[in-house]
């Protein structure tokens, strides 16, 4: 093994490290102006104000609330759906019809722009409100895709012998379901849940179609503080937020089931 | 009998669960948007449901073909520096081992799970005429006034590669993963350099996986709303930005419709040259790499 491992190259490794620093850079300037009595003024001294006035801000509690709720029960839609499509199609997966395997394409490959429009007028077509009820649907509608490949993997990775032997017993195919599949399947479809209450927490374009005028979630709290001007508000949540994707990043890593998933975004 | 026995029995049902749900939710408003791109607006600002291509001929228009050839050449130039960075930052990760891996997947990966507005926020307030960039740059005297970078075209590219670059590190670390070392040892052996071995043995082996992680960085990139919107301002549109604004601002939603048509065979013809390109076997594994 010691062989294989040669020293990196010089150049591929300074590359490395620039690169990471420069992706760190823009979140940790945001870190820093959270501190600083004027966010635009590197000498303009240490203050711990804007963080707390940040606690002190009803109208971040509600999109924060409302992103929570709408991520799980989003991700658990997707899940259920996902999770229906890979144990119903597995057998078929390799030789399902190119239609079938495009349909199940379209959502990831569809830029999120046309799909949030194009469920603007599905939703307008058929009078239904805009509102937290159409932002969860629209959610579950792109991440289903992402969870039915996540269970795919899970799935191919379950020994068969293990049902026919359950079968052999005399398990009935129910009870084969029940206490052989799920309690094999359920790592993956932990992983496909969190994947899929990230990309609902982390989504704007589709929420900002789909949401109507009343409901705020914590991307679009952002983008119209963003539009507002540059409040200082705004660098107490980036700062909180950074915070929290940091160490959520951490939690899961450290757990070996999840730290795949997590590495592939 | 074989596939009686693995499968319990409500199975089919459930794939239609699945099938019934994209068709349903994906397919449907998908078709109903390119359906609208055939209608026409009246004067009153009402759809009056009569058949017609002037959307789409409209949208051949100097200033609409100047905006679609814009979003392609940002998006390639981005991907292609992506690529450009991207693959020594997965090369070294790929060759490092233990817990240096470890800590550089996790290091690459906290800014691509901490959410994607506030990293555009990072960078809008980075490279704004009171950011940091520009703060230091008249602190040091390097510059008399501040440097026009936010709201500029230049603005845009480096929102696109900060964002999508670790999208692109990804399939090309997996697919480095997966290559069998022994077969650099036997390119050492029979008596190859460094260079050989890398031009001859690794790239052969990974182009596929790169290929296709390119293609899935690319394809999103062309879709792109929020970057545009947010860095580039008003001058900057890409074709997303000038499709929402049809629909919210000029209320034209049959012309919004035909750019989203437009958009959509933009990415068909991306795949269609893409899978000219390769095999069909080494598309789903790019796929699965890509994103699974």
């Amino acid at each position: 093994m010691e062989l294989i491992m040669r020293k990196a190259n010089p150049f591929v490794a300074t590359i490395f490290f620039i690169a990471i620093f420069l992706l760190y850079t823009p979140l940790f300037y945001l870190i820093l102006q959270t501190f600083l009595n004027n966010p635009y003024d590197l000498k303009s001294g240490f203050t711990f104000r804007w963080l707390l006035k940040l606690f002190h801000s009803p109208s971040l509690l509600e999109p924060l609330m409302n992103s929570l709720e709408i991520g799980v029960l989003s991700a658990s839609l997707a899940v259920t759906v996902g999770t229906f499509g890979a144990l119903g199609l597995f057998e078929f997966s390799a030789l399902l019809p190119t239609m079938i395997q495009s349909l199940i394409m379209l959502p990831i490959l569809l830029p999120e722009v046309i799909t949030g429009l194009s469920l603007l007028l599905f939703f307008l077509l058929l009078h239904i409100e805009l509102g937290f009820a159409t932002v969860v649907v629209a959610h579950a509608s792109f991440s289903a895709s992402f969870v039915y490949f996540i269970m795919l993997e899970q799935l191919k990775k379950l020994d068969p012998q293990m049902a026919e032997v359950a079968q052999d017993l005399g398990a009935k195919p129910h009870q084969i379901f029940w206490k052989v599949t799920l309690p094999n399947i359920l790592p993956g479809m932990m992983g496909g849940w969190l994947l899929a209450f990230t990309l609902s927490f982390d989504d704007f374009l589709i929420s900002f179609f789909t949401s109507g005028a009343g409901l705020t979630t914590l991307p679009l709290k952002i983008y119209s503080l963003m539009r507002i001007g540059v409040t200082p508000e705004l660098n107490g949540l980036s700062f909180l937020m950074i915070c929290i994707s940091t160490f959520l990043v951490l939690l899961l890593v450290s757990k070996e089931q999840s730290r795949k998933w997590v590495l592939r975004g | 009998m074989d596939t009686q026995l693995k499968s319990s029995k409500p199975i089919p049902l459930t794939a239609l669960v699945f099938i019934g749900w994209l068709f349903l939710m994906t397919f449907i408003p998908f078709l109903i948007i390119l359906g609208m791109s055939f209608l026409e607006r009246t004067p009153l600002g009402t759809i009056s449901f009569h058949f017609s291509f002037n959307n789409y001929l409209r949208s051949f228009q100097y200033i609409y073909i100047k905006v679609l050839l814009k979003t392609v050449w940002l998006a390639l130039v981005a991907t292609l520096s992506c690529l450009a960075i991207g693959f020594p930052v997965a090369y070294y990760l790929a060759r490092s081992g233990g817990w240096l891996k470890q800590l550089g997947l996790v290091l690459l990966f906290i800014p691509f799970w901490t959410n994607f507005i506030l990293r555009v926020y990072g960078l809008v307030s980075l490279l704004g005429n009171h950011g940091l960039i520009n703060q230091l740059l008249l602190e040091w005297e390097l510059i008399k006034t501040p440097l026009e970078i936010l709201y500029t075209r230049t603005g845009v590219y480096l929102g696109l590669l900060y964002n999508y670059l670790p999208f692109l590190v990804v399939p090309i670390f997996s697919s480095l993963e997966k290559l069998d070392p022994s077969l650099r040892e036997a390119g050492f052996d029979l008596g190859a350099n460094r260079i050989q071995v890398f031009w001859k043995v690794v790239v052969p082996n990974i182009k596929e996986g790169v290929f296709v992680g390119s293609l899935f960085v690319f394809i999103p990139m062309l879709g792109e709303y929020v970057i545009p919107d947010l860095l580039g301002g008003a001058k900057e549109a890409f074709l997303g930005n000038v499709m929402v604004s049809q629909f919210f601002v000029m209320q034209d939603w049959p012309f919004g419709s035909a750019i989203a048509g437009m958009l959509s065979l933009l990415l068909l013809i991306t795949l269609w040259i893409q899978t000219r390109w390769s095999r069909i076997g080494g598309f789903r594994n790019g796929i699965d790499n890509a994103k699974s």
